[in-house]
């Protein structure tokens, strides 16, 4: 089934082309979507929550039209935003009933379902607690609670483990397993700690300066990386360089004469065999010889930098700021 | 059958149209302002005149008081509870009375029920469920003026219950039900004027101390320009900068009350000036509520 599936979509404010001729196709699951600061994440989500209509291109989201649907649309969707987004003297319980209330739901059933949702988010023990003295990562689990109230088909979850400690990070992540996994409900994940979405996301969306870098399961994108591989040898690497070049494979950096190891590129039904024979032949050794597993943040840099030499970055690290 | 809490269940129903979410939005409204003990001294001294008012009622009407007591006492109230008595209606006087006190609970309680919306970003957490601006606008209008009217029409209409029970009841309720009608019509002037001008600056100032020296300059500062300017030209037009006298005027409009001609005359100009404030206010506040960005 398919959640979500815009074509030709573009928004404009002012001078600035925020998405420009966006077409997605996603399928429901757990759907991760990052992108730089600028990119047009903010303005996707506002398209996905029916709170902005495009310039041009139609669609639909749930199977609601994204010009005509919004209210309809929001029934269906639980949003939970990235500001604190606390109304202040309430208590856990009254503040995940009032966002029951502000959907449409009965009074009745917007409290009995606040218990239930807060049971099931861990925060039984805390519902009746003012919303100024939840932790951080308690009102994390707050802001979720209010987003599924009314048990949305799509849940949009904007940066849900910021400003988290690991151990906060690591419960709230394991929350959202268990939710994709015991509700099977479509998760849209927005964040700019890819480790985040490396971890819940199936399908990946990369934005880059408004458009789709790249749209698909991880999978299909790690399949595009298979023909690189990283090598490094002993011997007359100028000989190698020719003989690998005039064997069709390409340098990843080619200015780059003096690394340790280098990436390469090679062509179609070049198996890892082919390297052997041409290092026996030009007279080196191969000492490292090692496929690419491409991770999120090097897919991430590859896709919106067009840039292969960027370093290794740390596990969790964010996206840069533009 | 016990219920399973630990796995999550789903939920069944039909929501109701968005414009119930200002019902809920009231609520809570009134829950936050009940749970900050600090305006409970407002709240108090508000029921303390209704209170005073009441015993009034219930001294003139029930009690036999000495020689000419019975008078003094209304005199030093300034009541009476008839219709036909132009000056010191009594409903006019107890209700511009509880307009101070709503105009301090107001100054100090626009951060909480709006500035905080703004200031701690809880704005999104409204806008991204069912209801729209519309919805997010009229519900806080609405829930300003339950707190508005809960401090004058209500106890004003318990008054005048209170008079016609300790007195002729239904001869009373009947001879005067003018003074319903006028309650109600001075209760929507000050609901709609204050619950709009409130709404308004708070959404732009966010803060208390700026919103209650915006509260304070607007009231009183500029009513004090507007006085000294009439001492200087003898202009009665210039009262008329003075918002809470033209609120003023407008309630003796609603009650057809009038201290002399030249109030008459003016009453009219004030109902067109706040008309005019409260649609600017009105514009500013859909201009603030749509500059805010539900997905930052």
């Amino acid at each position: 089934m398919q959640i979500v599936d815009i074509h030709h979509v573009s928004r404009r404010f002012g001078s600035v082309q925020a998405l420009r001729d966006v077409s997605l196709s996603l399928s429901a699951g757990t759907i991760g979507l990052v992108g730089n600061n600028g990119a047009g994440k903010s303005t996707l989500l506002k398209v996905l929550l029916g709170l902005l209509a495009p310039d041009a291109g139609g669609g639909t989201i749930l199977g609601c039209d994204i010009r005509h649907g919004s209210r309809e649309l929001r029934s269906r969707v639980g949003y939970m935003p990235e500001a604190a987004a606390i109304v202040p003297m309430l208590r856990g319980v009254e503040f995940v009933a009032f966002a029951g209330d502000l959907y449409g739901m009965p009074h009745r059933d917007a409290k009995r379902r606040a218990h239930e949702v807060l049971n099931y988010v861990g925060l039984g023990e805390l519902r009746y607690r003012r919303l100024e003295e939840y932790s951080t990562g308690n009102l994390q689990r707050l802001k979720l609670a209010a987003a599924l109230v009314h048990d949305p088909q799509l849940l949009l979850l904007d940066e849900p483990t910021n400003g988290l400690d690991p151990a906060g990070r690591a419960a709230m992540l394991e929350l959202l397993e268990d939710l994709i996994a015991e509700t099977g409900k479509s998760v849209f994940l927005c964040t700019h700690l890819l480790g985040d979405v490396e971890r819940l996301c199936r399908q990946i969306v990369v934005l880059d300066r408004g458009t789709v870098a790249r749209a698909g399961t991880m999978q299909e994108m790690r399949a595009e990386v298979n023909n690189r591989f990283e090598l490094s040898w002993t011997g007359d690497a100028a000989v190698f360089r020719t003989t690998l070049t005039a064997a069709g494979v390409e340098f990843a950096d080619p200015a780059d004469q003096g690394q340790a190891k280098v990436m390469v590129v090679v062509p179609s039904g070049f198996s890892t065999g082919t390297f052997f024979e041409l290092a026996r032949a030009s007279g080196t050794v191969l000492t490292h010889l090692k496929a690419d597993e491409e991770n999120l943040e090097r897919l991430f840099f590859r896709v919106t930098l067009q840039d292969d030499t960027v370093p290794e970055p740390a596990q969790g690290q964010t996206l840069p700021a533009t | 059958m016990e219920l399973d809490q630990a796995h999550y269940h789903g939920w069944q129903g039909t929501l109701r149209s968005p414009w119930s979410a200002c019902a809920a939005i009231v609520r809570v409204a009134i829950v936050q302002v009940l749970r900050n003990k600090a305006y409970w001294l407002v709240l108090g001294l508000g029921t303390l005149r209704f209170l005073a008012y009441w015993s009034i009622i219930y001294a003139v009407t029930q009690l036999t008081l000495p020689g000419d007591a019975h008078d003094r006492l209304l005199e030093a109230f300034g009541f009476s509870a008839n219709s036909d008595v132009d000056q010191n209606n009594g409903y006019i006087m107890f209700m511009e009375g509880q307009n101070i006190v709503v105009m301090i609970l107001l100054a100090f309680s626009g951060s909480l029920l709006v500035g905080a919306d703004f200031r701690l970003k809880a704005l999104p957490f409204y806008l991204s469920r069912r209801i729209d601006k519309r919805h997010y606008i009229v519900g806080k209008l609405l829930a300003i003026s339950t707190v508005i009217a809960l401090l004058t029409v209500v106890p004003a209409l318990l008054l005048f219950l209170e008079y016609g029970m300790f007195t002729s009841s239904t001869e009373y309720w009947l001879a005067n039900w003018r003074i319903v009608v006028s309650v109600l019509a001075f209760g929507a002037v000050l609901c709609i004027v204050n619950s709009i001008l409130l709404v308004a600056i708070a959404a732009y100032l966010q803060r208390i101390v700026p919103i209650t020296i915006a509260w304070a300059s607007l009231f009183l500062l500029v009513g004090r320009l507007g006085s000294f300017l009439y001492r200087e030209t003898d202009n009665a037009y210039w009262r008329l900068l003075d918002p809470w006298r033209d609120m003023r005027l407008v309630g003796r409009l609603c009650f057809g009350s009038f201290r002399d001609e030249t109030d008459r005359t003016l009453a009219w100009w004030a109902l067109a000036i706040l008309t005019t404030l409260c649609a600017v206010a009105l514009l500013a506040l859909v201009h603030r509520v749509r500059a805010v960005d539900v997905v930052e």
